[in-house]
């Protein structure tokens, strides 16, 4: 099979520090990969080895099936990219610098720029310094150049950053539309795990340099930890009645937790335990893990 | 060749945009039009006086207003002067992809590293030359407004060839300069190698070794340093082409496998 993105055994290290050790990642075409890690976990490492930037210490990296390799070789022509804060050079205007990228691009349709100018709404600005941008805009500018070339393949370091509440709903269907419409290939880093658990189709969590889990949006659905929660006006009561019922009853201030299948998959049953015993519940309810606590529990597993 | 020229395009609007090619501009202007000062004091001490161009009780020594002595002043103006502000113009163009953290705009492209960099130094050479060409057009037209003595076409183009080719030497000088901004990534270790190399360079050129030492060459063959340019022969030519080698392969070879990790 063709991966949009392979790599095996990739790793780099600084002196004795290991930024990314061991990743293999299958991005296959089409999919947006959501790639999580907390700060320093080898994200923009990885990125940046993606895209030619670095030299892994040891293994390999192939990009649309071409590798990437020393002197910046690599099938650049089909893949956009945005790593960490967006740059421009400030005393060109928006369109100027996109004409740059546009002609280094070896694009030679003189309206892309204003294309995507018009996409990421940028076309108030077109003629603004990139200096005089707000942080908002110089991320949209960015992210113009990304696509000012019509990749096949979109690697985004961090692309809802700097972005306002419905900058980052904007983009967010952008990229599902490319994704969706034009068969995009979307590989982006990101710390806001509900943009991740939205958007992405595969989900790839980083911590300290090693990939330690992988899987399909759907799957993460299965993977969640679920539990009962149970609230009622005397909780001491209603926890000694479930652990005389056999329940193992997790307690705080507020709230009783069960963490049992027969507990979760028969909550009417727990419901009629606290009734009989005098302590009916105020509230009864099966909680799913979120992707921040699932991400959360197993980076503090790892550690 | 598109490629080469598309980024030529990108580095000429890029300088054409910044505040620094209008001030190197005018940097290097000061040259002539100070040049052009001196020939007027020179000319006539007691009208420049009465003018307050100079003090009073100023005694000029040596010099006489006439277009060799001009010349001279352009030539050593430009060996020392030149040195600084080619080195600066060479710091902007590399460094400034890294103070303005656009250099990992030019890493994952279409257009290889190597043509990027190329186009740098190409921007580069057109910029030192047009600024020497200025510098001595302009000198001659303020020359020919002070009304100096002394003209003649051999000695204009003698001086132009030797303007020429301490300009070619310092910008042979440059690739160091290139391989320190982006090493460095950004202005500062450019600077401090420019300002470190002229020192040594003076010290070589005392020293009487200059016509070893690359850096010293431009200011003897400027005559900066007297009658030691007739030192200069082949081997400091040979000296400054294989700077100029080392240095541009050095920059090629940094671009092309450095790691690019911020």
């Amino acid at each position: 099979m063709n991966f949009a993105i392979e790599t095996n055994g990739l790793s780099k290290s600084y002196g004795q520090v290991r930024a990314v050790d061991s990743v293999n990642l299958r991005v296959k075409q089409g999919e947006i990969y959501g790639f999580l890690g907390l700060n320093g976990a080898g994200k923009t490492t990885t990125i940046r080895a993606l895209l030619g930037m670095i030299r892994p210490s040891a293994g390999s990296v192939q990009v649309l099936g071409q590798a990437v390799g020393p002197n910046g070789r690599g099938p650049w022509r089909h893949v956009g990219h945005l790593v960490e804060a967006p740059a421009a050079y400030p005393e060109l205007t928006v369109r100027e610098n996109l004409d740059i990228s546009r002609r280094l691009q070896g694009i030679p349709d003189r309206s892309a720029p204003s294309r995507v100018i018009e996409r990421l709404g940028l076309t108030a600005y077109a003629d603004r310094k990139a200096g005089a941008l707000s942080t908002g805009n110089l991320q949209r500018l960015g992210l113009a150049r990304a696509l000012l070339h019509e990749p096949e393949l979109l690697i985004l370091d961090e692309p809802a950053s700097g972005l306002d509440p419905a900058g980052v709903v904007e983009i967010r269907a952008l990229l599902a539309s490319l994704a969706h419409e034009k068969g995009v290939t979307v590989f982006m880093s990101s710390h806001i795990l509900t943009e991740v658990d939205r958007l992405a189709t595969r989900i790839g969590i980083i911590h300290e340099g090693r990939l330690i889990e992988e899987l399909e949006a759907e799957k993460l659905e299965e993977l969640r930890s679920r539990r009962l929660a149970i609230r009622a006006r005397n909780l001491k009561a209603a926890q000694s009645a479930l652990t005389q019922a056999g329940f193992a009853v997790k307690a705080n201030a507020s709230m009783l937790t069960l963490n049992e299948a027969r507990a979760i998959d028969a909550p009417d049953e727990v419901a009629t335990i606290l009734v009989n015993a005098g302590t009916p519940p105020t509230r009864l309810i099966v909680e799913h893990e979120n992707l921040e606590d699932h991400f959360l529990r197993l980076t503090r597993e790892k550690e | 060749m598109n490629t080469f020229l598309s980024a030529f395009w990108a580095e000429t609007l890029k300088a054409r945009r910044s505040k620094v090619s209008q001030g190197t501009t005018v940097g290097f202007l000061i040259l002539p039009l100070v040049g052009g000062l001196f020939m007027i004091i020179l000319k006539n001490p007691e009208r420049a006086r009465a003018m307050r161009l100079i003090s009073v009780k100023a005694q000029l020594a040596g010099g006489v207003a006439d277009w060799p002595t001009y010349f001279e002043i352009l030539l050593q103006g430009t060996a020392i002067g030149g040195a600084m502000l080619f080195a600066f113009i060479t710091a902007w163009v590399f460094g400034r992809e890294f103070s303005d953290h656009t250099a990992k705009e030019l890493l994952a492209i279409p257009t290889p590293r190597g043509i990027i960099v190329g186009a740098k130094f190409v921007l580069t050479a057109f910029w030192i030359l047009g600024l020497t060409l200025l510098s001595f057009v302009i000198g001659l037209g303020i020359g020919t407004a002070v009304g100096i003595p002394g003209w003649s076409l051999d000695l204009v183009w003698t001086s132009f060839g030797s303007l020429l080719l301490t300009a070619l030497l310092l910008f042979m000088l440059m690739p160091f300069v290139a391989l320190f901004a982006s090493a460095g990534r950004g202005y500062l270790p450019p600077l401090g190698w420019a300002l470190s190399t002229l020192a040594f360079a003076q010290v070589a050129g005392v020293l009487g070794w200059g016509d070893w030492f690359p850096w010293s060459v431009p200011a003897l063959v400027s005559g900066m340093m007297g009658p030691r340019a007739e030192q200069v022969g082949m081997h400091s030519y040979v000296l400054v082409l294989l700077a100029f080698i080392a240095g541009l392969a050095a920059t090629f070879a940094w671009w092309r496998s450095a790691d690019q990790a911020r």
